[in-house]
């Protein structure tokens, strides 16, 4: 009697079990199923087609060609420097701004936190277009910005933001410093609130004064977040396109345009080759991971 | 059991999913196949454009002159950017899909051959709906490939040098000195009024060469040659007069230097500037400015310092295209009757939102012969539609843009001081790299 039961119990037991097994395959199936359509199939197909050439639908396999044409391509070569440029200036910058900030809005003793916080993350909850469009307006050669500058005798002629290579430049980076520097703080302060002030309260009856305290234990402390949103912020930067696209047009010349802008013109601007175009966004896969590849060694060493 | 029903459920819902993709694919096929069948009763077309007040206005008054004779026919016209224009129509054609298209579609003429080339099955020959010897040469070119003509042509882009003749007086001129005059006089006249009055002689985008492409257009070259996609540029005797006149226009101080359109648009209304060479769609922006009524003239835009080059270029417009799909011949049935043969419907388009088309017997409407107060009572319409017909056809070949970015380059590097030859040689050089 116990046997048979025991019996019913264990048949039973492997029944839900294997319904538990079919279950979490489903599960797991529907979304891999999703991502290799969504994602993988696109990605492997996007590299086809960046060994093929032409216009519009009437592409030729070639080969590497498009490759090797990357190497000649003044344009390319011009916009990868400018991303560069914008990455090595920008970054630090924004990563040095943002630390500042979040220690700054962590202060115990400060009153309206809130207000502040909400301050200097609402630039990044903003419509893109509409603060270009704005950004445009300020930067403009009789525009606030100038006007200010003038006034105070900064500058005795109105700077061309728009119409210079190199103020162009500075604008970009001035735009995306102003709208990514409250996002990455958000990071700094979740982990700010994450360290033990037991840590900051024995440091004090060491005798550490505020600039060891931030130097010994604050940066060491966020080291981890620090290398997620320095890398997170050389992809973002790697694939900008929003803000030379509606601030300055790439321009003056190809000034400002990024990568992902050529890549847009390539495909939508002139005669569109999605090949040649593909292969340009290839190359940017290859410089994140090797930036990355960087980032992480040099978190990690120090360690 | 229950586990298993619900695996294969989602599996096959996720098969369908699948499936869907390859389902558009046979309802395309299968509605090309019975376009014979229904394209003749097919009431509504689709048409993308831009343009609000202009583009979309035209179409509404060629629909409701089709209606009286069609009354159930209708146009769904969908409002885009030109850029939005652009890309959904590179998307759609690319990814072969024809379902989605829209039956007419606009586009500019300078990307007019590029479309063309890149996707040549799509588009529905127009050639024998319209007679295209009444339009002005340069304007079918610009749609046709291999002697088939895919464009009903709508605006012109005939340019004019809008002139500020009060400020022109002001200096001891007058609009006649400013007739048939080549850059070279047309920098001259600018320089001595810009000492006298003080005031910018005109005002332009570094990175905006439109003006390069009305002083080649008006020597009948571009920066393309013949087969569209070999460049001509470090031998291209007049860019590179361009070139040195733009220079000479940015270093004598005449030229105001604005960024974006708005400006530019500032720019003039404020009084600012005394010329405006440019295309006559600008008009409805000079005339903005009422209290200047009276003020402006227009004289031919300048001539180059080269043999074959006349006083009538062109800047911009755009031709009328129809897709290859349902509802083609309705489509190109509706714009032949429309903007390719009637007269009237052209006076109307003059007279409502000042749009100059390129057909040639619409200009001995009465439309065309109204003076106009605003530009102290001259004909301008006459007189644009006459430069109209003087325009040299160009082939605007399929990298106009492309090779713009280039030369924008070139451009900046020139005006900072680099030996023009060796811009122009190096810009010649990534062009053909870029092959």
């Amino acid at each position: 009697m116990s046997d048979k039961k025991k019996k019913v119990k264990k048949k039973k037991m492997g029944k839900l079990q294997r319904n538990r097994v079919w279950m979490s395959w489903t599960f797991v199936l529907i979304p891999t199923l999703f991502i290799i359509t969504f994602y993988f199939y696109p990605m492997i197909q996007a590299f086809w087609i960046s060994l093929h050439t032409g216009t519009g639908v009437n592409l030729d396999f070639t080969g590497l060609d498009n490759y090797r044409r990357l190497f000649n391509d003044q344009a390319f070569i011009t916009a990868v420097k400018n991303t560069f440029i914008f990455f090595i200036f920008q970054i630090p910058l924004m990563i040095i701004l943002a630390l500042f900030f979040s220690v700054l809005l962590n202060q115990k003793t400060l009153h309206f936190k809130g207000v502040f916080r909400t301050l200097v993350f609402l630039p990044a909850i903003t419509s893109l277009v509409a603060y270009s469009l704005i950004f445009r307006y300020l930067f403009s050669n009789d525009g606030v910005v100038n006007q200010i500058l003038m006034f105070f005798n900064f500058i005795d002629d109105p700077i061309f933001w728009l119409g210079d290579p190199f103020w162009a430049k500075v604008l970009i980076i001035i735009a995306i410093t102003w709208r990514w520097t409250g996002y990455n703080m958000i990071f700094y302060l979740s982990a700010l609130q994450n360290i033990d002030p037991g840590i900051y309260e024995a440091a004090r009856i060491d005798g550490a004064s505020a600039v060891q305290q931030f130097f010994k234990i604050t940066i060491p402390m966020l080291r981890p977040v620090i290398l997620f949103t320095s890398i997170t912020s050389t992809i973002g930067t790697l694939q900008l396109f929003d803000e030379p696209m509606n601030l300055t047009g790439g321009g003056p010349g190809n000034a400002t345009t990024t990568i992902s802008q050529y890549i847009y013109n390539l495909s939508f601007e002139y005669t569109p080759n999605f090949g040649y175009a593909s292969a340009v966004s290839y190359s940017i896969v290859v410089f994140v991971l090797i930036l990355s590849a960087i980032q992480f060694r040099v978190g990690r060493e120090r360690k | 059991m229950f586990s298993k029903k619900h695996l294969f459920l989602s599996a096959s819902a996720v098969l369908l999913l699948a499936a869907c993709g390859n389902g558009d694919d046979e309802t395309g096929d299968t509605g090309e196949e019975t376009t014979e069948e229904t394209s003749g009763d097919m009431n509504e077309l689709t048409v993308w454009t831009w343009d609000p007040n202009f583009n979309v206005k035209a179409l509404e008054m060629a629909e409701e002159r089709y209606q009286e004779e069609n009354p159930d026919f209708s146009l769904n016209i969908i409002e885009n950017a030109q850029e939005d224009v652009v890309q959904k129509l590179n998307t759609s054609l690319s990814s072969g899909v024809d379902t989605g298209l829209p039956q007419i579609v606009f586009i500019e003429d300078y990307r007019a051959p590029s479309f063309l080339n890149s996707y040549d099955e799509a588009f529905y020959p127009l050639g024998d709906y319209y007679n295209t010897d009444e339009f002005a040469d340069y304007k079918v070119a610009a749609g046709s490939v291999d002697d088939n003509v895919y464009n009903i042509p709508f605006d012109t882009g005939v340019t004019g040098l809008y002139v500020r003749t009060d400020y022109l007086e002001d200096a001891g001129y007058s609009l006649e000195d400013l007739e048939d005059i080549t850059w070279d006089e047309y920098i001259e006249i600018g320089k001595d009024v810009y000492d006298q009055t003080g005031i910018k002689w005109l005002t332009n985008d570094h990175g905006d060469l439109g003006i390069m492409r009305v002083m080649l257009q008006s020597s009948g070259v571009w920066w393309t040659e013949e087969d569209g996609t070999t460049p001509y540029i470090a031998d291209n005797m007049a860019l590179k007069e361009a070139f040195e006149d733009y220079k000479e226009m940015n270093d004598s101080g005449i030229m105001n230097v604005h960024n974006e359109w708005d400006q530019f648009i500032q720019t003039f209304n404020n009084g600012d500037v005394v010329t405006v060479p440019t295309g006559n769609w600008i008009s409805a922006s000079i005339m903005q400015a009422e209290d200047q009524s009276g003020k402006w003239g227009i004289a031919p835009i300048p001539r180059q310092n080269i043999e074959g080059s006349v006083n009538a270029s062109n800047l911009g417009g755009s031709s009328i295209y129809v897709l290859q799909g349902e509802g083609q011949e309705a489509a190109a049935e509706f714009l032949a009757a429309t903007f390719g043969s009637d007269v009237d419907f052209y006076q109307d388009l003059v007279t409502e939102i000042n749009a100059l088309g390129a057909y040639e017997p619409a200009t001995e409407g009465e439309a065309y012969e109204q003076e106009s107060e605003f530009y102290g009572g001259q004909q301008i319409f006459q007189d644009l539609a006459e430069w109209t017909q003087e325009i040299p056809e160009v082939d605007f070949g399929q990298r106009t843009y492309e090779i713009q970015d280039i030369l924008a380059v070139a451009l900046q590097e020139y005006l900072n001081g680099a030996d023009l030859d060796e811009v122009l040689q190096n810009a010649q050089e990534q062009a053909e790299s870029n092959m």
